[in-house]
């Protein structure tokens, strides 16, 4: 694996008794989209919040560019977050009060860019995104794939080295699913960003570059190219 | 039947499973607003019993054949005021007065225990020989206003100079009555002075209870608050609407029922203390700050119903869609008429403000009328101006915590709203109180003993005086006034001299008792109350709006859960959020209270002559105390924004 961006090595994780992750290793090249599939429980989910800077593991390391990660403070890790990472949950993730454009447009104006520029540049997205016209719109106003759609562009706005999804389509019916994924994955590899995507559906791993399986905290099984 | 069991035990699983901080936190609010709410309701009727127990020294005169002469004079004593009552039967059917077993001989005192315990701790010439001869029994409380009273009853006879001389009137404050010829004391006559303690109190209670009906609505959107994912959950697996709403309302009720409990709990227990209170120059029978059974159950009753209704109201949008959080479009807008009422009630205010004092008892109404209109249309108000500021705010603010804030105040100004509505509607109380908080009280001297004589009997007077206070250091002196003359005795040596010297002079004048200026005895305690309640109004009002701001500030962060935790991933700063829930507090508290500051100041407007300085400190305490005290409820909720961030 040349060229890597993010890379998890000898990832421990126990909740009370509970094994999540039993010394997993992970990397995901420049530009590459990673399914990590497995059944509810086998800890893909921790393996996400290791690999994202959200959770700290109890043993082994997380590199992002060569640099470590799992060690930094949690302001340092949240700054991370915002600016390294972009993240697609399952729901819930817009804020409802905020119209579309300006949900887009908060990451950046968290990193300090002022708010027309913000807007200006989050609003670039929605034309790609086939979003044209839902600028003003709130969550409420939008349909399930609008809105992850919108959640997207939002974690692409502040230009990111890895997105991370959490079961980005399952509030989502197959069909919108399909198209949801394979605009994330297009527009995430147009930017050169690096994907991971956390999902327990055979067809959303389908659109990645290469599928990982866990079980009960380790690595099953690997498969090459989709 | 069996779908009512079925209901009440998934109720009380729901109850007991819920989690025990948001019950808690209603239980405790409901149990200080029953507290707060009993506390004006026994205040009220303690001073309606004081009332009464004043009204039969006020004598009036008989509709029937007198029976009897009733006078009244106010003397002082340790700087206190000693009310004395001089009776005089004219036959033998004269009326037995309240809190004693017959009507006084001729001769006899009849004194308070306040008194008789005074009488026997100072020397005879300071006090008891005031009244010649040793009590002859002690008057029931039915005749007391407050156990610290000082009360003499003097039987006199019917021909005693003292029952026949006309006595000056006192003014407003009743401190000098008659004499009269009476048949009768239960005359249903209140005296000025305390139906003015009356109106006071009643203000007092519209200032309290208004923001304390904010506070219970708060506590109870407490309860739906950690409850409204399960009971959508509920929706989605069928329950029908009317039993989300039979459950809600369940669970509130019971949590507010206990509440309610405790609040009575709470309040007996501190009945005690409150009897310390002095008031009028006196604490309080703990028996008349009891508000009695009927009120007591009123209240016991009212308390868990409001909350009830309070729940339901905020589980609407569960009750209407099952997919209830989830699914949120944008509000609409806030309607003008909201504010327009506000004005109208302001003008309407501005055109009859001024005479309403001069319409009597009917102007107390209208006053507080108006008063509680005022509130209704502050509340009423409020998301109107919450909504609009929203708008501003997020139209100019460039940084992102100002624009998370103004867009939350777009999206749901009510609940903005009920953040700071308690602070602000305090500041109307503390705008209507700034004008009628007196500065210091001012009084003459306590040394300069003073008696009005007719011109032609000043230096008789004034030559009997100095024989009387011979051997006491006094020095009498008699000025000229138009009408009567001024007899004084200027008496050195402190309150003990003073004291000697009132005993020395008593009776000098029939019918009438030597008085030093700063003796104004109940004019003097109705403005150092007057300052004492608008302060514990204040507090009250402080304490219950900014309860009431960190429980609405708990209850939010609750409701956003969701979103907080996403935002927290992707890596917003706490900070940020923070500083954003901070702005969507100060900028509505910023305006409306200060609005609400205005309205209360133009509201005192007619009552007042100026804004002092104790006024002017009152304002600015009251702004300082109202920021700090809502930041400070919002920053309680951090802790709760960390563990539902999951930080």
């Amino acid at each position: 694996m040349n060229d890597a961006i993010l890379h998890g090595g000898g990832l421990e994780k126990r909740f009370g008794s509970t094994v999540a992750l039993n010394g997993i290793a992970l990397t995901v090249g420049r530009a590459e989209a990673v399914a990590i599939m497995g059944p509810s429980g086998s800890g893909k989910s921790t393996l996400l919040h290791c690999l994202a800077g959200i959770m700290r593991p109890d043993a082994g390391e997380v590199h992002l560019l060569g640099r470590r990660i799992d060690t930094l403070g949690e302001r340092r890790r949240s700054e991370l977050r915002r600016t390294r990472f972009g993240f697609v949950f399952q729901s819930g993730q817009l804020l409802p009060e905020l119209p579309a454009d300006e949900n887009v447009a908060l990451p950046l104006m968290l990193g300090g860019t002022a708010r027309r520029e913000a807007v200006q540049a989050a609003r670039a997205w929605f034309g790609p995104l086939g979003l044209a016209g839902m600028e003003n719109r709130r969550p409420g106003e939008l349909s399930g794939g609008q809105a992850q759609r919108v959640a997207i562009a939002r974690a692409l706005a502040a230009r990111p080295a890895v997105v991370f999804a959490d079961e980005p389509t399952g509030a989502l019916d197959q069909a919108t699913g399909h198209d949801t994924m394979r605009l994330l994955v297009e527009a995430t590899k147009r930017n050169g960003a690096s994907l991971v995507v956390v999902t327990h559906d055979p067809g959303v791993a389908a659109w990645c570059d290469r599928t990982v399986e866990v079980r009960d905290g380790r690595i099953l099984a690997r498969d090459g190219a989709c | 039947m069996r779908i009512l069991r079925a209901l009440s035990g998934l109720t009380w699983r729901l109850l007991r499973g819920g989690g025990v901080l948001g019950p808690l936190l209603t239980m405790a609010a409901v149990a200080l607003s029953t507290g707060l709410l009993l506390f004006a309701v026994g205040a009220n009727h303690a001073f309606a019993e004081r009332a009464d127990a004043d009204a039969w020294r006020a004598p009036a005169k008989a509709t029937g054949t007198p029976t009897a002469i009733q006078a009244k004079a106010t003397d002082s004593v340790r700087g206190r005021p000693l009310t004395i009552v001089d009776l005089a039967a004219l036959s033998d059917r004269a009326p037995v007065p309240p809190g004693m077993k017959r009507f006084p001989a001729p001769g006899e005192t009849w004194v308070s225990p306040a008194l008789a315990e005074l009488m026997r701790e100072l020397p005879a010439d300071q006090l008891a020989k005031r009244f010649g001869g040793a009590p002859a029994g002690t008057l029931g409380r039915d005749a007391l206003e407050h156990p610290d009273e000082l009360v003499a009853v003097a039987g006199h006879t019917a021909d005693d100079p003292a029952m026949k001389a006309e006595r000056p009137k006192s003014g407003t404050l009743d401190t000098i009555a008659g004499p009269e010829r009476i048949d009768a004391y239960a005359t249903g006559a209140v005296t000025t002075r305390a139906q003015t303690y009356r109106i006071l109190m009643y203000v007092a209670s519209v200032l309290m209870v208004v923001p304390l009906l904010v506070f219970g609505g708060a506590a109870a959107r407490l309860t739906v608050a950690r409850r409204d994912r399960r009971l959508a959950a509920l929706r989605l697996v069928g329950a029908t609407p009317g039993q989300v709403v039979a459950i809600t309302t369940a669970e509130a009720v019971l949590t507010a029922a206990a509440g309610a409990v405790l609040g009575t709990l709470l309040y007996a227990a501190a009945i005690p203390a409150l009897a310390r209170v002095r008031i009028a120059g006196g604490g309080w029978y703990a028996a008349d700050l009891w508000p009695g059974l009927l009120p007591l159950l009123g209240v016991l009753a009212a308390v868990p119903l409001l909350v009830g209704a309070s729940a339901v109201a905020g589980l609407r949008r569960v009750v209407i869609s099952p997919l209830g959080v989830a699914q949120r479009h944008t509000p609409p807008g806030m309607r003008a008429v909201r504010a327009v009422a506000l004005v109208v009630l302001i003008i309407a205010f501005g055109i009859l403000g001024g005479g309403v004092l001069r319409v009597g008892e009917i102007g107390a109404i209208i006053l507080l009328v108006f008063l509680s209109l005022a509130f209704l249309a502050l509340n009423f108000a409020g998301p109107w101006v919450v909504w609009v500021l929203g708008h501003l705010a997020a139209a100019t603010v460039r940084r992102p915590a100002g624009l998370l804030a103004g867009r939350r105040l777009i999206d749901d100004p009510r609940s903005a709203w009920r953040m700071v509505a308690g602070v602000a509607l305090t500041g109307f109380v503390a705008g209507f109180l700034a004008l009628l908080n007196p500065g210091a009280v001012t009084t003459g001297p306590a040394d300069r003993l003073e008696l009005a004589v007719p011109k032609e009997r000043s230096a008789a007077v004034a030559a009997q005086a100095r024989e009387r206070l011979d051997g006491l250091p006094a020095k009498v002196t008699v000025t000229p006034r138009e009408g009567n003359d001024i007899v004084a005795a200027t008496v050195t040596g402190g309150e003990a001299s003073v004291d000697r010297a009132r005993t020395a002079l008593a009776g000098t004048v029939p019918g009438k008792v030597a008085t030093a200026p700063a003796d104004m005895g109940a004019g003097t305690y109705l403005l150092a109350d007057l300052r004492t309640g608008s302060l514990t109004v204040l507090i009250v009002s402080f304490l219950i709006a900014v309860a009431s701001a960190g429980i609405t500030g708990a209850g939010s962060v609750l409701d956003r859960r969701q979103t907080y935790e996403a935002l927290r991933l992707a890596g917003t700063p706490l900070p940020v959020l923070d500083r954003a829930r901070r702005q969507e507090v100060l900028i509505p508290l910023a305006v409306m209270g200060g609005g609400s500051m205005l309205t209360g100041l133009f509201f005192a407007f007619p009552f007042a002559s100026g804004l002092g300085s104790a006024g002017t400190l009152t304002l600015l305490a009251a702004t300082a105390v109202g920021f700090a005290g809502v930041l400070g409820a919002s920053a309680l909720s951090r802790p709760l924004l960390r563990s539902v961030t999951g930080e």
